[in-house]
């Protein structure tokens, strides 16, 4: 009773007890695991035996085509979803932001945009899978007919298939950045428009001078998410490919080819090594930003 | 004080969670009977109705058998979802079910190349059924000199017209022998009307085999290796693909005919002859009631002078894990509700597929019985059908392959998109299956 | 520079007209961005596999809409309900043991100084960008080795530490006075007496924004319950819907209402709470 008492009043003892959870779960669910998948990568399993192989697996890695074409699948993906998901959300918060038009319409307008946030991807994938359905009555189809275009199979073809996937993804998050960005312009001091407007400076010239600017912290931190969720999606595809196959494997991505290979394939050493590539690109990219932006020059000093 | 006692019963009651669980997960099965003299049976399948099917196959075999009854405890997967957990499984030698049910195209996975498998061998519970039963279907399953898992239809693939339809366009189906001729014939429908005449699918394996075996290509060397790309693979596939060039083969929504997509436009008169295996009879009378009396059965079209006829298509193997406690008691009762000819009445009668117990198939009373609504639906009989192919019914060896599963994967993905998706050469596409497979496989 | 001109002029325009012109842009946006849910939510009057066939459409047969599905989902929907409780449960209690963990974690990184402090703040840094998807592997055979699959304690426990929860919460905690624990420490409470009777008080807007950021996580979760979970009776709604999306079975009605119904608690809980939705979901983007 009395180790306990003043285990518990010790400010020594204290934070080990607090942080210990996290221990705990760092070492059984991400170590143990993490080093499961290097030994694993160095191995051929049959049915539960295990047999050492080297290096062969990444050799064939290397050399496999629909490994390079996941990757590209993702890269691409993520790249878009960059390019697509900053400037558009980053010009209408800009215009909910701005003093002009009704504000009644606008917070109709922020809480709509949310609101495919809130819906699952297994349900996005659903409406969104029947609305690009190849027949002529899909909805998507019913639009390109309007404009007197042909029926699209839409995600039969690659291109198709891919404005699919990012108008899930524009559906789903547009709201949610808008809601960034728009938390990053609340913050910019008023004055600096004030003064601005004195000196003559037009509403473009505003945003471009003022607003950009102050708003880099959250550009750089939506990019950051952007670039994690972009390369690690999945659920999208498999959503709305009905399963993790696709024409031509394209809506195949990293997370999808480790998916087919250990769990659908039962090649788990393969696999395994798919998910030791992911996880060093992953880490690069992150430690590089983490670096650029001072992340760890404030740890250390704090 | 209230804060230390909140804590330490937190963590007392997380802790003993965690072993409950680990109890509950870690109990092995024991084998043999309950008190009441029946054995457990856990089986898996992955289709609604196949579990249905069991059950009753489960209270047939109680009534005849009241001293060593059993009790079946069917758990329904999706498909994807139920190999990926077997396979799983299977690596761990633990969570296993008694009896699960293996769709054809995935069997391979559960034996490697030098015959190591976590299945029993079914040969001796097979002996009773032996010469009534379709050896090629058998055969299908059999590795090694084991049998590894019982068929549950033949799946002879056959020719569905929509005869109103062909009447319109000048087209007499019973004209149609080959391939050729099917090939003309489609090429006259699709002139005459516009419309799409057979089906040409990206996104299953099942008519492209027929042709292959007809040709009596293999995609596999004599050694094992894979050789997708051998003259007569590319001779098939060519042959397909030509046939779409001249507008008797389209594809069609879903990517093939037996899903819901396809239904819809199938129903429409958008395509007016399916070649698909036998058990597609069920999927027209289910989803297509529009077609009730269009349609006609016929042999499928032939090569011409070809040896094999037809081939199965499709298919599910039902096998019995090794090391299941109740292994003897299960494969007993598999062979009767797999092998025996009532089991395979309530096949034909339950679930519209051809039945492997070849004694049924002479059986008039059950093959031709106006009542039924198989019968009912099509203009003529399935039976009088396979009875005319029956000498004919080769075997694909292919299917017996390992990696059978990989080159699937890779056919109904990729090559066959390219081919008749986007139209590139079937030697260039298979080419390309041909190097990815080897990398693949090395 | 070519475009100010036009700006010029854009800013002459008598001010309720370029008031209207943002406020039709909007609107038409609204509608674009509703019209799914809308299209779907009709879909849910129609017949199943009418729907998979034809695919989502504007075109709808007036005569075809029957409440038959509602019908059908309230009394013969199978394992629906049992799937909506499941992740109800789940979802309450793993939010519950989420908050409770990762913020006592992150109590511990934001008041105490200790050895391997900085080294293991940095790994939570590094766990916030690692998906999960690649632990899934191992952990899975792990998983199966002990024989815990099926259950939901495997699909809980490795996500009570929650990285990006950690984090949130200690960058919440920095800011709170350290005078504060100080007068705790003096009256004699224990440092866990202060972190429950001090600090949980005054950081309840951070509870609910971590509550409503995990909830949405959790009711969501696909693929580890996927992979973990082996009996119908024990699927999660996304789990239970994507099955009904296989051609193998045939219940698109259920499908299709099923998918629309389970919207249902996220919308009422969001009407009610927008606030802390909004703060939950953008909860990442706090100075760091």
């Amino acid at each position: 009773m009395v180790v306990v008492r003043r285990l518990l009043y010790s400010q020594k003892a204290a934070p080990y007890l607090f942080i210990a959870p996290f221990v705990i779960t760092l070492l059984a669910f991400w170590l143990l695991p993490l080093a499961r998948t290097f030994l694993l990568s160095t191995q051929e399993v049959v049915f539960g035996q295990a047999a050492f192989i080297g290096l062969d697996n990444y050799q064939r890695l290397w050399e496999d085509r629909l490994f390079w074409k996941a990757m590209f699948n993702s890269a691409r993906y993520m790249v878009l979803t960059i390019a697509l998901l900053i400037p558009i959300p980053l010009v209408l918060a800009a215009l909910i932001n701005s003093k002009i038009g009704s504000d009644r319409v606008k917070a109709v307008f922020k809480a709509s945009m949310f609101v495919p946030a809130l819906t699952s991807v297994v349900v996005a994938g659903i409406i969104f899978r029947l609305m690009f359905a190849e027949t002529g009555t899909g909805l998507m189809n019913q639009i390109v007919g309007v404009f007197g275009l042909d029926p699209v199979r839409w995600l039969r073809i690659d291109t198709g298939g891919l404005i699919a996937l990012l108008a899930l993804a524009m559906w789903r998050w547009t709201g949610v950045n808008i809601l960034y960005f728009l938390a990053g312009m609340q913050s910019i001091p008023e004055e600096y428009y004030e003064a601005a407007t004195i000196d003559g400076a037009s509403r473009l010239q505003q945003f471009f001078h003022i607003t950009l600017p102050n708003l880099k912290p959250t550009i750089v931190y939506v990019t950051t998410i952007s670039i994690y969720g972009g390369l690690a999606m999945f659920l999208e595809s498999f959503m709305l490919y009905r399963g993790n196959s696709s024409p031509n494997d394209q809506g195949l991505t990293v997370i999808g080819y480790l998916y087919r290979r250990g769990i659908e394939q039962n090649d788990l050493g393969f696999a395994s090594a798919v998910g030791v590539v992911l996880v060093v690109v992953i880490m690069a990219i992150n430690l590089t930003f983490l670096t650029l932006s001072g992340t760890f020059k404030k740890e250390s000093a704090r | 004080m209230t804060t230390r006692r909140r804590i330490t019963s937190l963590l007392a009651a997380g802790l003993a969670a965690t072993l409950m669980l680990s109890a509950c997960g870690g109990s092995e099965e024991e084998g043999g009977p309950d008190a009441q003299g029946r054995t457990s049976i856990d089986m898996w399948v992955f289709a609604e109705l196949h579990g249905t099917y069991y059950e009753a196959m489960a209270e047939a075999w109680n009534e005849k058998n009241p001293d060593k009854e059993i009790k079946l405890d069917v758990t329904v997967f999706p498909y994807d979802e139920m190999h990926n957990k077997l396979q799983l499984a299977v690596n761990s030698g633990k969570g296993l079910p008694d009896v699960v049910d293996i769709e054809v195209n995935k069997f391979s996975n559960f034996v490697t190349e030098d015959g190591r498998t976590p299945l029993a061998d079914l040969s001796e519970a097979a002996e009773p059924y032996q010469e009534d039963i379709v050896q090629a279907r058998m055969d299908l399953y059999a590795r090694e000199g084991k049998q590894l898992g019982f068929p549950t239809h033949v799946g002879a693939q056959v020719a569905f017209y929509n005869v109103p339809l062909l009447e319109k366009a000048g087209v007499d189906y019973t004209t149609i022998e080959t391939w050729d001729d099917f090939k003309a014939a489609g090429a006259k429908y699709n002139k005459a009307t516009g419309k799409a005449f057979g089906v040409a699918s990206t996104d299953t394996n099942i008519v492209q085999p027929l042709v292959m075996a007809q040709l009596g290509g293999n995609l596999f060397d004599e050694d094992g290796n894979v050789t997708v790309n051998s003259p007569e693979v590319v001779e098939a596939i060519e042959l397909l693909q030509d046939m779409q060039k001249a507008g008797a083969l389209s594809t069609i929504p879903g990517g093939s005919p037996d899903i819901e997509e396809a239904y819809g436009p199938i129903n429409n008169g958008d395509y007016a002859a399916i070649v698909y295996p036998a058990w597609y009879t069920s999927r027209f009378v289910d989803y297509m009631p529009d077609l009730a009396g269009d349609i006609a059965i016929a042999p499928a079209p032939v090569i011409e002078g070809g040896e094999v006829a037809t081939v199965g298509g499709g298919g599910t193997g039902t096998a019995v894990i090794d090391s299941s406690p109740d292994k003897e008691f299960a494969m007993e009762w598999l062979a009767f509700a797999k092998l025996s000819p009532e089991a395979n009445v309530a096949v034909w009668e339950e679930l519209g597929f051809d039945p492997v117990n070849m004694s049924v198939w002479e059986d008039k009373e059950v093959t031709h019985n106006p009542e039924n609504k198989f019968n009912k639906y099509f203009r003529t009989n399935l039976f009088d059908v396979l009875n005319e192919v029956k000498g004919d019914i080769g075997h694909f060896e292919s299917f017996e392959n390992p990696n059978l599963p990989k080159v699937d994967e890779v056919f109904t993905t990729s090559t066959y998109n390219q081919i008749f998706g986007d139209g590139v050469p079937a030697k260039q596409a298979l080419d390309q299956a041909q190097a990815d497979l080897e990398n693949q496989l090395k | 520079m070519s475009a100010e001109p036009a700006t010029r002029t854009r800013i002459q325009l008598p001010y309720w007209l370029h008031g209207s012109v943002q406020t039709a842009l909007l609107l038409v946006l609204t509608l674009v961005v509703l019209a799914p849910l809308l299209i779907m939510f009709v879909a849910t009057f129609q017949d199943g596999n009418d729907v998979i066939r034809r695919g989502l459409s504007l075109d709808v047969d007036r005569s075809s809409l029957s409440l038959d599905n509602y019908v059908m989902l309230f009394t013969d929907s199978g394992p629906y309900f049992r799937w909506f409780a499941n992740s109800i449960l789940l979802t309450v209690v793993q939010v519950a043991g989420t908050l409770l963990v990762s913020s006592f974690v992150a109590y511990g990184f934001a008041v105490y100084e200790f050895k391997g402090k900085t080294a293991l703040f940095i790994a939570v840094l590094l766990l916030m960008a690692v998906p999960f998807e690649i632990m899934m592997l191992p952990l899975y055979v792990l998983v199966n080795d002990v024989g815990l699959d099926d259950s939901y304690s495997v699909i809980v426990l490795p996500f009570l530490a929650a990285a990006v929860t950690i984090f949130y919460f200690r960058q919440y905690f920095l800011g709170i006075p350290k005078d504060l624990l100080e007068a705790g420490r003096m009256d004699g409470a224990t440092e866990f007496g202060i972190f429950f009777k001090i600090v949980v008080p005054v950081a309840k807007p951070a509870f609910a924004a971590m509550a409503i950021l995990n909830g949405m996580i959790i009711w969501n979760n696909f693929l580890w319950p996927l992979l973990v979970l082996r009996s119908e009776s024990k699927f999660t709604l996304p789990i239970g819907l994507n099955t009904l999306l296989t051609p193998h079975e045939n219940n698109y009605e259920l499908l299709i209402i099923g998918s629309m119904f389970s919207l249902l608690p996220v919308l009422v809980l969001f009407l009610l709470f927008q606030r802390f939705f909004v703060a939950g979901m953008t909860a990442g983007a706090l100075k760091g």
